[in-house]
C-alpha cells in the first residue's frame, strides 16, 4: 500500500493532485497512500515517543485530581498507605497535567503536524529533537522525583518564597532547554521549506506550529530567567533572600503566555483539521494565519493582569496590560466567525436549510469532530470568565478564589484538553499504522460526552464557590467553624461528584489511547488536513514575514515592561527568605 | 467569500452565532459586574 516518493507536496492544496499524479507514476518515490500523505516513520517515532509521556501524565496526573476532589469534600481522607499530603497531591495534579501533559503532546502534536504538511525533518533536525526529547524527560523525572520526596511542594507555579530542592528549579530548567531545541527543529524545518520553496506560502499547519514555537521560545525566557537568576542561586544557598515580586512578574510574562501556548495547537486542530473531519474546508488561509499573529502579539504585554491584587506594581501599568488584555477578544472572535462560518457552508453543502438548519447536518458521531466540539462550547464561558479575570476591579471578587480554578479548568481543562483528546484519536493510530474502528470511536464519544458532563458539575461549582469566597489551592477546612465556609461545602461535594465522572472518561481516554498504540487493527488512519475553501482571498505575503512581526511583539514587551519591572527593581524591599512550611 | 450571492450561502447563520458568543460573554460579565457593585 506504502509507496516511497523523494519529494514532499509543497503546499496542501496541492494534495489531491499529486496523489492523482502518483497514482499514474507509481515510480515516484513519496510517502504516499492512494488516499493521503503520511507523517514519515522516523518523524512519527519521535512524536509517539511524546504521546507516550503525554498520555502516563494524564493518567497519573488525573488520579491526583481525584484524590484532591475528595479530600476537599470533607467526606475523605487520603488512603492510610499513602504518605504524601493534599498539597504534594494538588503539585502533581498541576505539574503534570498543566506542564508535562501540555507540553509533551504539543511538541509530538506539533513535530507530526511539520512532518505531514512540510515534509520529513532531516536527519540534523531530528537529533536536535531528540536530544530535546530527552533532556525534557531527565528534567521532568528531576522534578518529578523532588515532588514525590516531599522537597517540592511548591504547587505547579512554584511561587517564591516557597522553597523547593534546587533539583525540582533544574528539572525545570531542562524542561524548557529540551524544548527549546524542539522549537529550534521545527523553525529549522521551516526556513528549510521556505528556502526550497521560494515565493510560496508555506503549509498552514506548519506556519501555525512555527508560530506556536516562537511563542513558546519568547515566553519561556521569562521563567528560563527566574529560574536560573533567581531560584537557582537561592535554592542553593548562594543567595539569602529572592525578589519575590520580580519572581512573580517574571512567571506571569511566562505564565499568560503559556496560555497561549496550550490553545494554539487546539486552534491548528480547529482552523485545519476539524474542518477536513467534516468533509469542509477552511474559511479563509489569511485569517486564521493572521489571528495566530495577533495572538502571538497580544499574549506577551499582559502578564500583570494575573497581579492585579499585587502591591508594588503601579496602577497606571495594571492598567495598560489589562486594556491590551482585552485585544485578545478579536482574534478570538475571528476564530468563533471563521469555524461558525466553516460548519455552515458544509453543513449548506448537505442540505441544510434555514438560518441554523446546518447545525443538525454535521457528524455528531465523529469523535475527531464531537469531542473537540465539546471542548468549543466549553471555551465560550471560559472566554467569558476570563474577562472577569481580567477586568481590573472585577478582579477582586475572584482573585484567589477557586473561581479561578473553575475557570482554567474550562479553558485549558476542557477546551484545549478536549481537542487534544480528539486529535489523540486519528493521530496515534495514524503514527503506529492502526485504525480508530467504530467502537473505540463510540468509546471516544462517550468519553467526551463523560469529560463534558463531569467539567460541568466540577468547573460550574468551582465557579459558584468562588463567587461566594471559596479560596483556591487550599485542603479542606471548616475555617474555626466559620458560618462562610459551610456555604461552601455543598459545592466541594458536588466538585468531588464532578472530578469523580472527570476521572472515570480518563480511563476510557486511556483504554482507547492503549488500544490504539498496541492493540487496535493495524490499517490508515488519516491525519486530516483541510484545503482551502475555493474563492478565498490569496494570503499576504507579509503574515510570513518574521521580522516585522518580531519588531512589533519585542517592541510591546519592551513598552509593557520596561517601566514595571524598572520601578519593581528599583523600589524593591531586601527580598524574602525561604519557607518550606510542608 | 464574497464570490456568491445566494441566499444559501449567505453566513447568516455564522453572523447570529457569533453574536451570540458575544451576547454570552457580555451576560456573564454583568452579573459578576452585579455581585461586584454589591460586595464593593
Amino acid at each position: 500500500m506504502h509507496k516511497t516518493i523523494d519529494e514532499y507536496g509543497k503546499v496542501e492544496e496541492k494534495e489531491t493532485a499529486l496523489v492523482e499524479k502518483e497514482e499514474k507514476s507509481p515510480s515516484m518515490k513519496q510517502k504516499l497512500t492512494a488516499s493521503f500523505i503520511r507523517v514519515d516513520g522516523k518523524d512519527a517515532k519521535l512524536a509517539m515517543a511524546h504521546m507516550y509521556v503525554a498520555f502516563i501524565a494524564l493518567l497519573l496526573g488525573g488520579l491526583a485530581g481525584l484524590l484532591q476532589v475528595l479530600v476537599r469534600s470533607g467526606e475523605f481522607t487520603l488512603p492510610l498507605g499513602i504518605k504524601i499530603g493534599y498539597y504534594q497531591v494538588l503539585t502533581v495534579h498541576g505539574i503534570l497535567l498543566a506542564l508535562i501533559l501540555t507540553t509533551f503532546f504539543i511538541m509530538g502534536f506539533q513535530i507530526a503536524s511539520i512532518s505531514r504538511t512540510a515534509g520529513a525533518f532531516t536527519n540534523v533536525q531530528r537529533k536536535i529533537g531528540w536530544t530535546g526529547f530527552w533532556l525534557m524527560l531527565v528534567g521532568t523525572a528531576a522534578a518529578a522525583a523532588m515532588v514525590l520526596l516531599n522537597k517540592a511542594t511548591v504547587l505547579y507555579t512554584f511561587y517564591a518564597p516557597l522553597k523547593a530542592h534546587w533539583i525540582f528549579y533544574l528539572g525545570l530548567a531542562l524542561v524548557v532547554v529540551g524544548s527549546w531545541l524542539l522549537c529550534i527543529m521545527q523553525i529549522l524545518k521551516y526556513y528549510r521549506w521556505k528556502k526550497e520553496n521560494k515565493g510560496q506560502t508555506s503549509p498552514l499547519l506548519t506556519y501555525m506550529a512555527v508560530v506556536n514555537s516562537i511563542l513558546w521560545i519568547t515566553c519561556s525566557l521569562g521563567v528560563a530567567v527566574e529560574v536560573l537568576f533567581q531560584l537557582l542561586p537561592w535554592s542553593l544557598g548562594l543567595v539569602e533572600r529572592v525578589d519575590i515580586l520580580l519572581s512573580r512578574t517574571l512567571f506571569w510574562y511566562f505564565g499568560h503566555a503559556l496560555v497561549y501556548f496550550w490553545l494554539l495547537p487546539a486552534y491548528m486542530a480547529w482552523y485545519v483539521v476539524v474542518p477536513k473531519v467534516i468533509g469542509g474546508h477552511i474559511f479563509s488561509d489569511a485569517l486564521a494565519r493572521l489571528s495566530f499573529i495577533l495572538f502571538l502579539l497580544f499574549s506577551f504585554p499582559v502578564g500583570i493582569h494575573h497581579q492585579l491584587t499585587e502591591p508594588g506594581i503601579e496602577g497606571f501599568w495594571k492598567f495598560v496590560q489589562v486594556v491590551l488584555t482585552f485585544f485578545v477578544v478579536i482574534p478570538s472572535l475571528m476564530t468563533a466567525f471563521s469555524l461558525f462560518a466553516t460548519f455552515e457552508m458544509r453543513g449548506r453543502e448537505l442540505g441544510g436549510k434555514g438560518v441554523l438548519g446546518w447545525f443538525k447536518n454535521l457528524p455528531w458521531g465523529d469523535a475527531r469532530f464531537l469531542v473537540p466540539f465539546i471542548g468549543m462550547v466549553a471555551f465560550i464561558p471560559g472566554g467569558a470568565g476570563g474577562i472577569v479575570n481580567a477586568s481590573y476591579q472585577m478582579n477582586q471578587l475572584v482573585h484567589n478564589t477557586i473561581w479561578v480554578t473553575g475557570h482554567f479548568h474550562l479553558t485549558v481543562a476542557t477546551a484545549v484538553a478536549l481537542t487534544f483528546f480528539g486529535v489523540a484519536f486519528w493521530l496515534i493510530p495514524h503514527l503506529t499504522g492502526r485504525t480508530l474502528t467504530p467502537k473505540l470511536n463510540y468509546l471516544g464519544n462517550v468519553s467526551g460526552i463523560l469529560w463534558g458532563i463531569g467539567m460541568l458539575i466540577m468547573s460550574l461549582s468551582m465557579h459558584l464557590a468562588g463567587l461566594l469566597g471559596a479560596p483556591r489551592r487550599s485542603e479542606y477546612s471548616t475555617y474555626g467553624g466559620a458560618e462562610m465556609a459551610y456555604d461552601w461545602i455543598p459545592y466541594q461535594i458536588a466538585q468531588a461528584v464532578g472530578g469523580t465522572i472527570l476521572f472515570i472518561a480518563i480511563l476510557v481516554i486511556m483504554y482507547i489511547v492503549v488500544q490504539l498504540i498496541w492493540f487496535a487493527p493495524k490499517g490508515e488512519e488519516e491525519f486530516p488536513v483541510a484545503t482551502v475553501a475555493p474563492g478565498a482571498e490569496k494570503t499576504p505575503a507579509i503574515l510570513e514575514n518574521f521580522k516585522i512581526w518580531g519588531v512589533i511583539l519585542v517592541a510591546l514587551i519592551v513598552f509593557a515592561y520596561t517601566m514595571p519591572i524598572i520601578d519593581i527593581i528599583s523600589n524593591s524591599p531586601a527580598g524574602s527568605k525561604g519557607f518550606m512550611p510542608w | 467569500m464574497a464570490h456568491k450571492k445566494k441566499a444559501a450561502d449567505n453566513l447568516k447563520g455564522t453572523l447570529y452565532m457569533t453574536f451570540a458568543v458575544g451576547f454570552v460573554i457580555i451576560i456573564i460579565w454583568a452579573f459578576c459586574f452585579g455581585l461586584f457593585t454589591d460586595r464593593f
